[in-house]
């Protein structure tokens, strides 16, 4: 029996926007994966977090500009942990189109944008974390 | 039974008798209509059309008020004009709060402003008012809307995005360098009850400044509870409670000592926006309204020295007649409740004034120019709903803060309205269409009976503290995802009619650099130049009012005059008041 995906997402900085990620948290539980939601947090945060929950999947939402300047530094400081190897990075928001890439070249495995469906979510948690585990 | 026993809705119910009203229709007239309809229903309606004869929209942010095919006067026989409508400019103010509406007063183009540092919004400000913006709408960086310094450990990376940055009264000035505060009206969405304490005492402090009494300011902040305790997403918060009690301080400072003020804009948008129904977002308003007032007379105020002053904040979405009726509904109901709930005798305190802002959420990515068509149609049903002041959110919305470009064409959105289409020229133009009363009183009642389910849960407050609003609208939201998803809700190049085409490369605003850096100098020497001993005992003594209950806002006015910080402030508050866990919503 497959264990349970554990998936921390938080929001990253101060973002005020959390309707997206209230959903997607509801999306991934429905789908049967254990939620820890940390809310508005920093980079270290992020990371202390999700070495002590013993996460499978980091998941940050940003719509406030930031996902770049709080996005780099996310995977650096999950880089030294020596995370990134083992942990899934996914981010979801508000950004311009070129910056899609570069969260991507960054480190993010998986980036969503608004239009991202349940479907296409849930299935690339589940195909990235599958991958991670090998 | 005296009226605090009861609910708004039992108290309308019973004051407004059904016994009063003289239709407008003749019987006899009727009488034929109802003949005649069910003949053309068979012989001229298909089949189909009579069994689905009711059709419910599904539109982005839609409710679930089914339509039907054709209006008539059978779809609302008993209509009254003057119960119903009134003349604009006359009781119940369905068809407009002027008699002359936009004859006498253009609605007021107010578009947003606000990135980077003082400095930088301060240009954007001038070149919006050299082409012909009205008004000023200053909207802040999400450090200074959530209350925390620019230099603060949480603030790093953020500064100066999506909004401005306002650390103190020095950032103030900057902001408004040359800008003759008594010559223009500035929103300044200060959003929460909280930050209006902190940040609208800086505006004041600057205004001393400068020699310009309070009496000459005119403006808005927004100072809603619903934007602090139920839609955002914050790493501290006060509780709902605290945070209503200094949105009545708020209120009763400003009442007393800015005159010219709109001293609170009930939510309304960023509710809607958060995802809910039309509906729902003005049931929630019209409860803060309510809660609103009730504090205000059991602090000794009569109704009409506070509620000539209110405003309300609404988001025109997709469906067109729905937003159109809903203004009108919401504008008749606000009137009864002044009149029958608080006894209001002057007609200024029974005016639903509002400004719009056209509904973000409704835009989409893909094919962005696609967003300037929705904007437009949103911009056209608040002008015949009657707002009194527009913001159109521009086409690269769904990216990032607009270009100027974009900016511009959303203000020649506005201008083109008022200027090439004629529609100013007339009042209330789509009242007295079937559909258009029928489907107004349908939308009044249903804001009603939600108005009366958040009573009913022990009012506004209570209804947020339990979390009962918040599992409501995220209930809403998730329903909406799926529907969207499923293709239940259209959404043209997004669902539907989907381009295989590359986008058009648009340009997308990018953030000035170095804004951060530059902000966290000006602390250091600010906190260096100023008086730290007044700084202290101006934070002590506003502590001191947190706990005794009196108005705090003399108190913060004293903290901005001193050059205390935004972060300086909300930590006095989160020391005097404790901190509030909002409910898990998943």
């Amino acid at each position: 029996m497959a264990k349970k995906i554990k998936v921390l997402l938080a929001k990253l900085g101060l973002d005020v926007h959390n309707r997206g990620i209230i959903t997607v948290a509801k999306e991934l539980g429905d789908a049967g994966m254990e939620i820890v939601y940390i809310g508005n947090s920093l980079p270290r945060e992020i990371v202390q977090t999700a070495i002590q929950e013993d996460v499978a999947v980091i998941g940050v939402s940003s719509l406030g500009g930031a996902h770049l300047t709080l996005g780099k530094p996310l995977i650096d400081v999950a880089r030294q942990e020596q995370l990134t190897d083992s942990v899934v990075f996914v981010i979801g928001g508000v950004f311009p189109p070129d910056d899609t890439v570069r969260l991507k070249e960054i480190g993010f495995d998986a980036v969503f944008t608004p239009g991202s469906t349940r479907d296409e979510i849930v299935h690339t948690v589940q195909e990235l974390v599958a991958k991670k585990t090998i | 039974m005296n009226d605090k026993e009861r609910t708004t809705k039992e108290i309308l119910t019973e004051k407004i008798s059904a016994g009063e009203r003289i239709p407008l229709y003749n019987p006899s007239a009727l009488e034929i209509l109802r003949k005649e309809f069910s003949g053309w229903m068979q012989s001229a309606v298909r089949e189909k059309d009579r069994k689905d004869w009711f059709k419910t929209p599904r539109t982005v942010l839609g409710s679930d008020i089914p339509r039907e095919m054709l209006y008539t006067p059978l779809s609302h026989p008993d209509f009254d004009y003057r119960e119903d409508l009134g003349n604009s400019g006359q009781e119940p103010f369905t068809r407009g709060i002027h008699a002359n509406m936009y004859r006498g007063r253009e609605f007021t183009m107010r578009q947003l402003t606000g990135f980077g540092s003082p400095e930088d919004t301060n240009e954007r400000i001038k070149f919006m008012l050299d082409h012909g913006a009205t008004g000023l709408n200053i909207l802040f960086d999400i450090p200074t809307i959530q209350m925390y310094d620019s230099d603060d450990p949480l603030s790093q990376g953020q500064v100066g995005m999506s909004g401005v940055c306002i650390d103190s009264v020095d950032d103030m000035a900057l902001l408004f360098k040359d800008i003759r505060l008594d010559e223009i009206t500035a929103s300044i969405v200060t959003h929460y009850p909280s930050n209006t304490a902190i940040l609208f005492p800086m505006f004041l402090a600057l205004a001393e400044q400068r020699g310009i009494p309070w009496e000459k300011l005119r403006g808005s902040v927004q100072n809603d509870t619903s934007l602090e305790e139920l839609i955002r997403s914050g790493a501290e918060f006060i509780a709902p409670r605290d945070c209503f009690r200094i949105q009545c301080d708020n209120i009763e400072f400003i009442r007393k000592n800015v005159p010219q003020w709109n001293f609170i804009t009930l939510n309304g948008y960023n509710l809607r926006e958060f995802g809910t129904s039309g509906i729902t977002e003005m049931a929630v308003a019209v409860a803060n309204g309510i809660a609103t007032l009730a504090e205000m007379v059991r602090r000794e105020y009569d109704v009409d020295s506070v509620a000539d002053r209110l405003s309300f904040f609404w988001s025109p979405a997709s469906d067109f007649f729905e937003e159109v009726a809903r203004l009108r509904a919401v504008r008749r109901l606000w009137y009864k409740i002044m009149k029958h709930r608080f006894q209001a005798k002057n007609p200024r305190s029974m005016w639903m004034r509002c400004h719009v802002q056209t509904s973000g959420v409704s835009l989409v990515q893909q094919e962005p120019l696609n967003n300037v068509i929705r904007a437009a149609y949103h911009a056209l049903s608040a002008v015949l709903g009657g707002a009194q002041s527009l913001h159109v959110d521009s086409y690269d919305e769904a990216y990032s803060v607009p270009t100027e470009e974009a900016a511009l064409l959303s203000l020649r959105t506005q201008q083109i309205l008022q200027e090439e289409t004629g529609i100013i020229d007339v009042v209330d133009p789509l009242g007295g269409s079937y559909y258009i009363e029928t489907l107004t009183s349908d939308i009044e009642k249903r804001i009603l009976d939600e108005v009366d389910e958040i009573e009913r849960a022990g009012g506004y407050v209570s209804a947020i503290e339990s979390g009962q609003l918040h599992r409501k609208i995220s209930a809403y939201f998730y329903n909406q995802q799926k529907e969207i998803e499923k293709g239940d809700i259209k959404i043209v190049a997004y669902n539907r009619y989907k381009s295989e085409a590359a986008p058009p490369p648009i340009n997308v605003f990018r953030y000035p650099g170095g804004v951060e850096e530059r902000q966290r100098e000006k602390l250091a020497r600010l906190r260096q130049s100023r008086d730290n001993k007044r700084v202290g005992v101006a934070l002590a003594e506003l502590k001191e009012a947190c706990k005794k209950g009196i108005n705090i806002l003399p108190y913060s006015v004293a903290c901005a005059r001193v050059r205390c910080t935004e972060g300086e402030l909300f930590k006095v508050f989160k020391e005097a008041f404790g901190l509030w866990k909002p409910p898990a919503l998943w």
